[in-house]
């Protein structure tokens, strides 16, 4: 069950995107040949238009950015809290299929969208010598990489650059879950729901980060500073494990913050769903 | 054949009376197959089981006889036909009679303006006869 | 075995008691009306037994299972509004029924829609109040589920296709499922039911057969319930 629910929400939500990734690629089009030829020339015309096509390019990038979130919520909110609720709640699925098939593939959307994003970039840089750097860049990082199998930093460089990406990534869908969470709570409320919820978004928001403060806050100076200090007495780290060390605790605590939210989410969709 | 409901009695009892108008009328000749349940209940906009309650009603008075896979089927027999005919007449010309003497007019008044009612049509049409 | 049962249910909404000790059992083969005047807890009664809403006490029952994933399955719900996705096709709706109820019979559905004139092309947008409700009608009659839950489904339509709604729940009928209506408008459906349910203030006040209530009041039972139900 769980994908056929993905497959209708991609067809809800790709009806949209997917013109929209269409519109980024085709104003990036229209970026390079203003870059490349129409900027910088002795026709007025041109160079307006040539200064609109950049000015659409940038538009269409924030466009697509804010449209992937957009969606996100508006779909959670409009399929399974409005009128379509009535429908969705009622098909011989689980409340965690559900969260789960809107989380997939809005996560999917985020990273095509971060995808599409770099791909209408290198579509404005393009020309033939750029191109060629890049291939040869990459040639370059492989054969490093292959030269010195044990290439420290090159390595730990790539794992890095992964945990960051996954990192934003997963933030995204944390992000994701606090909406779906302050909707579910909001509109558990018999009147005003949106409100409630928009206020129930920052109530989750400011109860995260007095929670990562005060973490930070015992970080220095306090029994836990301590605790830790004695802890990790024998241990010598290096520069680049401590930054490891750092990303994988941010991972971990990015997915505890994610289980709380769908925890959240789902006991109020089970317990407390008060549709219109 | 059309099918009408009044408020005052069961819609069963109403739709046994209206079978057998269709059955006395020839809308469901002798011998003729009837309509399945459904198809009757949904052209009289009425219940399934409301249509197959007088449906029953009507098996055990005889009117209506049922084959165990072809269906149902109206009786054959002229004689109960008739019967049914008589019956159906005897209700309407007791209704109408409780309504006359609600209207003041006795046994007598009644027969008496059934005679002029009869001698007006003859003479709006010369070719009328009884 | 009963297709729905509720024993001692109760809601409470904040303040208000929309549901007061309700006891019901509907049987296999039945057409029941659930009757009652606006705000008298048949929509609460309906979404409880749907799962869209958590009893505060007692407890309700279809086909022996509590509402959720496994009971609809086997119950088949229109709700007092439309609900059906507005951006799909009617194509693109079938093949949603088709994907997530296995007792969805698309020719059927296909051939009512046909009936109706209803191009498989046309987006639910696109389409008048009236055809979206008749839209969502066929989806919820094309199941051959247990339990038909049918929220004012004649409430908003002109007389042909309230028509057109009620032979289609005649022409669906199915003696091992249950039909449950609910609906303020009597006249109309009075000669469909098997059985009414009188609620009023989210109490049952009455449960009995059409036929009983005419034959023992001698009275419809739409001018049952205008007696009871005076103002």
């Amino acid at each position: 069950m769980l994908r056929k629910l993905i497959k209708h929400e991609f067809r809800a939500t790709g009806r949209i995107m997917l013109p929209l990734f269409l519109v980024l690629l085709v104003t990036a089009l229209g970026a390079n040949l203003s870059v490349r030829g129409m900027l910088d020339t002795r026709y007025k015309v041109l160079d307006i238009l040539g200064s609109l096509l950049v000015v659409a390019f940038a538009v269409a990038i924030i466009g697509v950015c804010v449209m992937s979130v957009v969606l996100m919520v508006q779909r959670f909110y409009k399929n399974l809290l409005q009128d379509e609720g009535y429908v969705m709640m009622t098909l011989p699925v689980s409340v965690h299929q559900h969260i789960w098939s809107k989380l997939i593939v809005s996560a999917v959307w985020f990273a095509l969208t971060i995808v599409v994003v770099c791909l209408a970039s290198c579509i404005v840089a393009f020309d033939v010598g750029f191109v060629q750097e890049l291939v040869w860049g990459f040639r370059e990082l492989f054969r490093e990489l292959s030269r010195y199998l044990d290439a420290y930093y090159a390595i730990n460089g790539t794992v890095i650059l992964l945990e960051f990406l996954a990192m934003c990534f997963l933030g995204c869908c944390v992000m994701c879950l606090q909406f779906y969470a302050a909707l579910a709570i909001g509109h558990s409320f018999p009147n005003h729901k949106m409100a409630w919820s928009v206020l129930w978004f920052f109530v989750l928001q400011f109860a995260t980060q007095l929670l990562a403060g005060s973490l930070i806050a015992l970080l220095d100076e306090s029994w836990l500073h301590h605790l830790l200090l004695a802890w990790t007495e024998g241990w010598h780290l290096s520069g680049t494990a401590a930054t490891q060390l750092m990303m994988l605790t941010v991972l971990l605590g990015e997915v505890l913050y994610g289980a709380v939210y769908y925890f959240l989410t789902t006991w109020f969709l089970k317990k407390r769903l008060n549709l219109e | 054949m059309k099918w009408q409901f009044s408020n005052d009695a069961p819609i069963y009892a109403q739709l046994i009376a209206q079978i057998k108008v269709g059955i006395v009328s020839g809308v469901f000749p002798p011998g003729e197959r009837l309509p399945s349940v459904r198809d009757l209940a949904t052209e009289a906009g009425v219940n399934p089981n409301t249509m197959q309650r007088a449906l029953t009603e009507l098996e055990r008075d005889g009117l209506v006889y049922s084959q165990r896979t072809a269906g149902r089927f109206v009786t054959e027999d002229q004689t109960m036909i008739e019967a049914a005919k008589r019956g159906l007449a005897e209700g309407h010309i007791q209704t109408f009679l409780a309504a006359m003497h609600r209207l003041g007019y006795g046994r007598e008044d009644v027969l008496s303006l059934l005679r002029q009612e009869r001698e007006k049509e003859e003479m709006n049409h010369g070719d009328f006869d009884m | 075995m009963a297709i729905l049962t509720c024993k001692g249910l109760s809601k409470r909404f904040g303040g208000t008691q929309a549901l007061d000790q309700v006891d019901i059992t509907i049987e296999p083969g039945r057409i029941v009306g659930l009757l009652g005047p606006n705000g008298s807890g048949k929509t609460t009664l309906i979404k409880l037994a749907n799962g869209l809403l958590t009893p505060s006490q007692g407890e309700i029952r279809i086909c022996g299972l509590a509402p959720g994933k496994e009971s609809h399955a086997c119950v088949s719900y229109l709700p007092e509004r439309t609900a059906i996705p507005t951006w799909m096709s009617v194509t693109q709706l079938l093949d949603f029924y088709q994907d997530f109820y296995a007792d969805f019979r698309r020719d059927a559905a296909e051939e009512m829609l046909a009936h109706l004139n209803i191009p498989p092309k046309q987006r639910i947008k696109q389409m008048s109040k009236g055809t979206r409700e008749k839209v969502q009608l066929i989806m919820v009659m094309s199941r051959a589920a247990k339990l038909y839950l049918l929220d004012e489904p004649i409430g908003g339509v002109d007389p042909a296709t309230r028509d057109y709604i009620l032979s289609t729940i005649i022409g669906n009928y199915d003696p091992d499922a249950a039909v449950v209506i609910s609906t303020h408008l009597i006249a109309d459906v009075e000669k469909v039911l098997d059985d009414v349910v009188f609620i009023n203030q989210g109490r049952v006040m009455l449960q009995a057969s059409v036929d009983q209530i005419r034959e023992e009041k001698d009275m419809s039972v739409d001018a049952l319930f205008r007696e009871v139900f005076k103002c």
